[in-house]
């Protein structure tokens, strides 16, 4: 039911902060995602809505980075009141996963919250599939197999999992155990847009972007393949989402040495308006890293 | 280490207070490595620089040029020489084309442990450095990387296991090569870059790489066992062209030389410590360390006796640190035995 609630609600999509070594994204596709679970009355759906509406379109970043905490406990409270919801257990992942990754300067408190988003991930997964749920601390090979189960009906689970995943990889970047999660993560992301190459426009090849650009070609990596999921990512999101060019000139563009198109990349971004239905938040957030990303270029090159 | 930062924290003094010779134009090294930007060497890298340049009050800037993007190591020591780069991060069988010596430490199971190797490299690291600046290159620092290990789709414990594998050996790698034909393996040679592909369509089913650089690179998720037994020890060498080097003031060199090297020997603890990590969460990543028996122990380390005497003998390289490192290996051995006895 949660599942099916999911699918109409069309769930606002994740945000994305700009990686260091792996992946940093900014989850933010919570409110909304509540404002559907089951168990909330209509006047919380609205409550919820708007509040979504509120913090997706807000341009001023330390009112988000104030206000965020107040739903953190919100969420949390109702996931004790509904332990097996998925779609709150999903919004729980994303808000924290978007805090801890995004406007939590102390390391050890940001991974105190990404534990808990990939917690809630996990929860949110495991209520959806028993095979998906066994799976996720197999051995790579066992978790890819465990991939094929994957349906629409829990699109919505894996993806958000597999997003809060990757914040608690990036946020313990000095961690192996972390490290060699890189290729489950993709894996599942893959899985994503195999069953839905649409599912929240684009966001998912923005993820497998950055995933795929870890690597240098010296030691195997293949940014060409990189370059196509954020090509993907520019066309599904119409260009509308500037945190798409700025990972694609931070990741690909560095990675194979391009100035120009590194610079281009941020400049179009920096120059683009950050409003957009859903994507204010992330696109200022976006712009911000543009400018800083820009000014190093001529160090970086 | 801390001897070193003394030295470091007396130069800045003395240059803060007394200043350096002016005349002495601005130089910026560029140092190229395939060390993606944003990892641990990388920024221990740009820390480094940053204390150089703040040492030698801008006189010595270094630029890195991070994740291979100036090509591989061949690409590299050619862009050296006609002055594109000034230098670059390499293993040590990456400098082995220049310097045949630098294959020593990498001559498959020689090292029994990780004693060994420090006993060894006490003596030897210096002779590495005196034998690089001869041919060129002036060390900035070197790097232990740690053992590395045979990781396969099926279990190795014998010569015979190894036989049967379709074996990686890296391209260039001669002394590797050679150890696996006398142990009657035909490798398969392949760039770095072309394993994770090779492992992928089965071209290849047996690596060896230290535990953190197979997660790194993915290959983790395409083997199923690791052969518990330390097959050659890696190192990481930080070089500079001498030319580069000589147009530097003593003191800026020596800084330079000083804070680099106290880099590398940071790193060379982190690696140590990330390998012991890495190859805890590969056995938790569901890859089952498997263990010779006692008689296949003495192959793999009778191989290695017979890897140096061919090398000895046949005169393909010339190396000058063969004896040296055996007769260091036998001492330790001896004293070692001593030890245990009483």
């Amino acid at each position: 039911m949660d599942a099916a609630c999911f699918k109409e609600c069309d769930l606002s999509p994740a945000k994305t902060r700009p990686p260091g070594l792996i992946v940093v994204f900014l989850a933010i596709g919570l409110l909304l995602s509540t404002g559907c679970s089951t168990l909330v009355s209509t006047a919380t759906d609205r409550f919820a809505g708007a509040l979504s509406a509120g913090i997706l379109n807000q341009d001023d970043l330390d009112t988000v980075r104030d206000g965020m905490p107040a739903y953190l406990l919100l969420v949390d409270g109702f996931i004790i009141e509904n332990p097996q919801n998925s779609a709150l257990l999903l919004a729980g992942a994303e808000l924290y996963s978007s805090y801890s990754g995004a406007f939590t300067d102390d390391p050890e408190r940001a991974r105190r919250l990404a534990d808990r988003a990939r917690e809630y991930g996990i929860r949110a997964l495991c209520s959806e599939s028993d095979v998906l749920c066994e799976a996720v601390d197999s051995p790579h090979e066992e978790w890819v197999a465990a991939l094929d189960a994957a349906d629409e009906d829990n699109l919505a689970a894996l993806y958000g999992f597999a997003a809060s995943w990757a914040t608690w990889i990036e946020l313990n970047s000095g961690d192996w155990d972390a490290i060699a999660d890189i290729p489950k993560v993709e894996a599942a992301m893959r899985r994503v847009i195999a069953i839905d190459p649409d599912f929240r426009s684009g966001w998912p090849q923005l993820y497998l972007g950055v995933l795929t650009t870890q690597l240098p070609p010296a030691f195997g990596g293949k940014p060409e393949v990189g370059r196509e999921f954020f090509d993907t990512a520019l066309a599904k999101s119409k260009g509308q989402n500037l945190m798409v060019h700025v990972l694609y000139a931070q990741q690909y563009a560095r990675l194979v040495f391009n100035q120009a198109l590194h610079d281009q990349l941020l400049q179009d971004a920096i120059a683009s308006d950050v409003r957009a239905e859903d994507l204010t938040l992330i696109n200022v957030l976006a712009q911000q890293r543009a400018r800083r990303l820009l000014s190093e270029s001529k160090d970086f090159f | 280490m801390s001897a070193s930062i003394r030295k470091i924290a007396i130069f800045v003094v003395l240059g803060l207070v007394i200043g350096l010779p002016s005349a002495i134009a601005q130089t910026t090294l560029k140092l190229a490595t395939v060390a993606p930007d944003g990892t641990t060497w990388m920024r221990e890298m740009r820390s480094a620089a940053e204390m150089v340049e703040t040492a030698t009050e801008g006189r010595v800037r270094i630029k890195f040029y991070p994740g291979g993007v100036m090509g591989n190591a061949p690409t590299v020591l050619r862009k050296m020489r006609i002055g594109q780069l000034h230098g670059g991060a390499f293993t040590s069988g990456e400098l082995a084309g220049l310097y045949p010596d630098f294959f020593v430490y990498g001559i498959p199971f020689l090292f029994h442990g990780r004693d060994e190797v420090r006993f060894v490299r006490a003596e030897l690291d210096d002779r590495l450095r005196e034998g690089l600046k001869a041919r060129g290159l002036t060390m900035l620092g070197i790097a232990g990387g740690g053992f590395a290990y045979l990781m396969s789709d099926s279990e190795i414990t014998s010569g015979e296991d190894l036989i049967n594998a379709k074996v990686w050996v890296p391209e260039g790698d001669e002394v590797s090569a050679l150890s696996l034909e006398l142990a009657g393996v035909s490798p398969i040679p392949l760039p770095l870059s072309d394993v994770y592909t090779g492992l992928q369509t089965g071209l290849i089913d047996t690596v060896v790489n230290t535990p953190a650089g197979a997660i790194a690179f993915q290959w983790h998720t395409k083997v199923d066992y690791l052969t518990d037994v330390p097959v050659a020890y890696v190192v990481g060498v930080l070089a500079v062209d001498n030319k580069a080097i000589d147009r530097l003031s003593e003191s800026d060199r020596r800084m330079l030389i000083d804070i680099m090297s106290s880099a590398l020997e940071r790193l060379e603890e982190i690696n140590e410590a990330d390998n012991i990590e890495a190859k805890a969460v590969l056995s938790k990543e569901g890859i089952t360390a498997v263990e010779p028996a006692a008689d296949e122990m003495e192959f793999w380390h009778e191989l290695a006796g017979k890897t140096v005497t061919e090398l000895e003998q046949s005169g393909r390289l010339e190396f000058e640190l063969l004896d040296d490192i055996q007769e260091l290996l036998r001492t330790y051995r001896a004293r070692a035995a001593v030890e245990q006895h009483q």
